[in-house]
């Protein structure tokens, strides 16, 4: 006798079909799960068994063998537990039903037969609705993430009988299928802080606010209390709502790893991790290779405070995925892969002491010293970092000069418009952002304006800059001109693009 | 009558040494009137005037005779100005005895509306000195000044020869008439001056260089200068005092500090102890001269446009003008509105402009002053950076280029 059921596993932030099958035969019995099934998996066995016979069903005394095909794929956790129990019960004879052909399952079983939340719901889903299931039996604490999606109906249950009752009732079906709440319309700014709150500070704001509207990198130069980690914090508070496909995009990789709640993130994520991580951390690694932070980050900010302190293997570690806006990990001759689409912060103080470039106090490092500590951050990263910006720190006057402070809100109307003007810019391109423009663009943009023209010819003659940063200068003249609603990059962006090329001039 | 035709004939008082400028200028401060005073000794001469004795402040007997010096001043292209001419210094005017002619070769600096300042200092100075008599006069120039002094050789010589490579030039004050080329050291200076300078003499043409016209010619240094900087100074050097009649006139004294066991600052050392500003720095020297910088008036030679023509600032940028283009389109616009503004694309510019000093200003200064959004002043100050009109001194406070 011989049963199957669609259920899925996760690799990366992409779920693929895996096929519970169920093989019953007379002999000796016992329960075997074949598939090259980790650990987890054949703890299921006893799980299984046990939320079967608790939840008032038979456990057939005969010889069963389950197969999780494609048994070279390396399969983890308990998100099989659902199917199997299925499969046993309906091969057994204890329940029928059309719905099991088009259908697929997920779940991981308690063993008094509630069904448990599993992680990677909404990948899951996705792939569900890309084999073209009708249903699909989740969890019920994951039924709200899984109704994210729409195009499949979702069935949670709560546990192993609740599951069968539905299979049987396959007339009142369309009673269970999960219900959208509906998220009404959602406030402009969700975020506990706001840019409001930095006094003082134009230039980093205002470098901010470009910084956010072209997805350009950027590093920040200033002395303790200068508010570098307070700006970095408060800069997704002025980039735009991530869209729906972005959302479940971000949500898909959050799944991946633990959380409180499985629900949709619309805010852009902000992470900020220690500069004592670890690479697997960092960039997403282990056995199963779970997201690091900088998959975390994706549309949104990582922000690496104190950044020479990040060893320079870390930092190292970060090129490839800057470029490639995607990390590939690779465990067992299978490739996981990461999006990694972020907008990076660095933050560090202007030399060992952290007076240099202070208008009150004097510096007491030596210009070597100084040149010493500036060394530690630059090579790739650094030629990957458009903007780069000094700050102050702040004086008491400053912290009373409150003319110039808009809120959140009034800027991420700007950073918007600059977004959607991007968008359609690139409508036909695999790039987003002005940040991520290649050479072609560059030169059309230049070749728009004769007198700009020049000028960049003649600029780059004189100066120090390396092409790349030379490049760097015109998408970030783009994105100044972008905010300004121009078709064309005027000289005056492009003057105002050296403010955020810093380095260069000291 | 026409000045040159009073010049004339006041020139003629002098060279037959009817009369004592001194009295001429009594006469002169009464009257105000240049041709009434004139004609009033012109008259008296005829009245068989006494002669008055060979004054040691005019003897020119080395000159042959009227004739050759007259022939002589239109060889060489030298102007003559009298006090009441308004291209006589106007701060000369003001002092006690200013001289009522002026021999003057190379008018450019004497007409310049810049801010005059004295750098003076011994002639046998130490390395420091040349030192600082470089770096204060180079500093002075490139933000306007027109740097004064007595062409002597040590300090005179490095203060004329630095300021002369800038646009403010320089003013040389001679002790001797305007044809004597002394002292002999400074020869090459001479005909430099000229192409970026003055030359001013009150003494006769063939005057030679007599050890009591040198005083006086001291009180014409500080006189046209609204203050005196005196760098290294013996206890009675001419700069002393040079000093000591920028003081009786109410000019500002600057003295520059040096070793205590030096000879040559034991000058600089005292006018500090009796209340001379101790000068370190630029700063140093515009904050005593707030005043004046602030006034309009004299504003306008503190200014953009004079120091950016002239080439005081070399572009960083090679290109000609990197807003030729803008400039095309806005220049009618501000040639009706403001002549000083014509070199920036907006008057907006001017107003960054004239919030940068030599005291730092955080870019939120410059805001509220210029009532500027951060967007436009990041511009302008980007432009200013680029064509080192400014600079970032520490993060985010800026000061003029150099
Ligand atoms: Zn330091």
């Amino acid at each position: 006798m011989f049963f199957k059921l669609d259920s899925f596993s996760l690799m990366g932030i992409e779920a693929i079909k895996v096929s519970v099958e169920i093989h019953i035969s007379n002999g000796m019995p016992s329960f075997t799960i074949v598939g090259l099934p980790d650990k987890s998996i054949n703890e299921a066995r006893d799980r299984v068994k046990a939320s079967i016979i608790n939840s008032g069903f038979k456990f057939p005394m005969k010889k069963i063998i389950i197969n999780l095909s494609p048994a070279d794929l390396r399969k983890e956790g308990s998100f099989y537990d659902l199917p199997i129990a299925l499969a046993i019960i309906a091969l057994s004879g204890q329940v029928s039903s059309d719905l099991f052909n088009y259908s697929s399952f997920i779940g991981e079983l308690s063993l008094d037969g509630l069904i448990n939340p599993v992680r990677g719901i909404l990948s899951m889903t996705q792939a569900a609705v890309q084999m073209k299931k009708n249903y699909f039996f989740v969890p019920k604490g994951n039924e709200d993430e899984a109704g994210l999606i729409k195009d499949i109906a979702i069935i949670g249950c709560a546990d192993l009988a609740e599951c069968i009752k539905i299979l049987k009732n396959k007339e009142e079906v369309s009673k269970f299928v999960y219900k959208s709440h509906g998220s009404g319309n959602v406030c402009s700014n969700k975020h506990r802080v706001d840019f409001s709150e930095v006094k003082g500070q134009s230039r980093a704001k205002r470098a901010m606010e470009i910084a956010a509207s072209g997805m350009h990198n950027i590093l920040m130069i200033g002395p303790p209390g200068s508010g570098k980690s307070m700006l970095a914090e408060r800069a997704v508070t002025i980039m735009p709502d991530l869209n729906y496909d972005e959302s479940i995009e971000v949500t898909k990789i959050y799944n991946l790893v633990k959380r409180r709640k499985y629900e949709l993130i619309i805010e852009r994520p902000f992470r900020n991790p220690h500069h004592t991580i670890s690479e697997s951390g960092l960039i997403g690694g282990g056995i199963y290779p779970k997201p690091g932070e900088i998959s975390l980050a994706h549309k949104g900010i990582l922000f690496l405070d104190e950044f020479p302190e990040f060893s320079s293997r870390l930092s190292e570690s970060l090129r490839q995925p800057i470029e490639n806006k995607s990390i590939v990990i690779t465990r067992n001759n299978v490739s996981y892969k990461f999006p990694c689409s972020f907008m990076l912060i660095l933050a560090m103080n202007p030399c060992f002491c952290g007076y240099y470039g202070d208008k009150s106090k004097r510096c007491r490092c030596s210009k070597k010293e100084v040149e010493k500590y500036w060394r530690r951050i630059s090579g790739p990263i650094l030629d990957r970092i458009d903007m780069q910006i000094t700050l102050p720190r702040l004086k008491e006057e400053d912290f009373l000069e409150n003319v110039f402070v808009e809120n959140s809100c009034t800027i991420k109307e700007r950073v918007s418009k600059a977004f959607t003007i991007q968008n359609k810019r690139y409508l036909n391109d695999i790039i987003n952002h002005n940040s991520e423009a290649g050479v072609c663009y560059i030169n059309n943009w230049i070749n728009q304006n004769q007198d700009l023209k020049k000028v960049v010819a003649d600029f780059s003659k004189k100066s120090r800059l390396t092409a790349r940063g030379m490049s760097s200068l015109i998408k970030i003249s783009r994105t100044i001109a972008d905010l300004e609603n121009s078709d064309e990059i005027t000289q005056n962006h492009f003057i105002e693009a050296f403010q955020y090329k810093i380095l260069n001039n000291i | 009558m026409s000045n040159s035709e009073i010049n004339l004939k006041i020139l003629k008082l002098f060279f037959n040494f009817k009369i004592k400028p001194s009295d001429f200028i009594n006469i002169y401060k009464r009257n105000k009137d240049i041709e009434l005073t004139a004609d009033y000794f012109s008259n008296k001469e005829n009245k068989n005037l006494k002669l008055f004795d060979k004054d040691k402040y005019h003897s020119a007997q080395i000159c042959k005779n009227f004739n050759s010096i007259i022939k002589y001043l239109y060889k060489n292209n030298v102007s003559v100005f009298n006090i009441s001419q308004k291209e006589y210094p106007e701060l000369l005017k003001e002092i006690y005895f200013p001289p009522p002619l002026l021999f003057c070769k190379g008018s450019s600096a004497i007409k310049n509306k810049n801010l005059k300042i004295a750098i003076v200092g011994t002639r046998n100075c130490s390395d420091y000195g040349k030192e600082v008599a470089a770096y204060l006069s180079r500093q002075l120039s490139k933000i306007g000044f027109t740097i004064v002094s007595g062409m002597a050789v040590g300090i005179d010589k490095i203060a004329h020869e630095e300021a002369i490579k800038e646009s403010g030039g320089s003013i040389g004050v001679l002790g001797t008439g305007i044809d004597i080329e002394y002292p002999y050291e400074s020869k090459h200076l001479y005909k430099e001056i000229i192409g970026n300078g003055s030359l001013i003499t009150e003494f006769l043409p063939g005057t030679p260089p007599l050890k009591n016209n040198f005083p006086s010619r001291n009180r014409i240094i500080s006189g046209i200068s609204i203050g005196v900087i005196v760098i290294e100074a013996g206890e009675k050097s001419g700069a002393i005092i040079t000093a000591k009649s920028a003081i009786r006139e109410n000019r500002e004294v600057f003295a520059v500090p040096g070793n205590i066991f030096s000879d040559k600052s034991k000058g600089c050392h005292n006018l500090i102890k009796t209340g001379a500003k101790l000068t370190e720095s630029v700063d140093d020297i515009l904050e005593e001269l707030a005043n004046y910088i602030k006034n309009p008036s004299y504003a306008k030679s503190i200014n953009f446009n004079e120091m950016a023509n002239n080439g005081s600032f070399k572009l960083n940028y090679s290109g000609d003008n990197i807003f030729k283009h803008e400039l095309g389109k806005k220049e009618n616009a501000a040639v009706n509105n403001n002549e000083g503004l014509k070199n920036f694309p907006d008057e907006d510019y001017a107003k960054v402009y004239n919030c940068l000093g030599y005291k730092e200003k955080s870019l939120e200064e410059i805001m509220v002053i210029s009532g500027l959004g951060i967007k436009k002043v990041l511009q302008i100050i980007s432009f200013f950076q680029l064509n080192n009109i400014a600079k970032e001194k520490n993060f985010n406070n800026f000061v003029r280029g150099n």
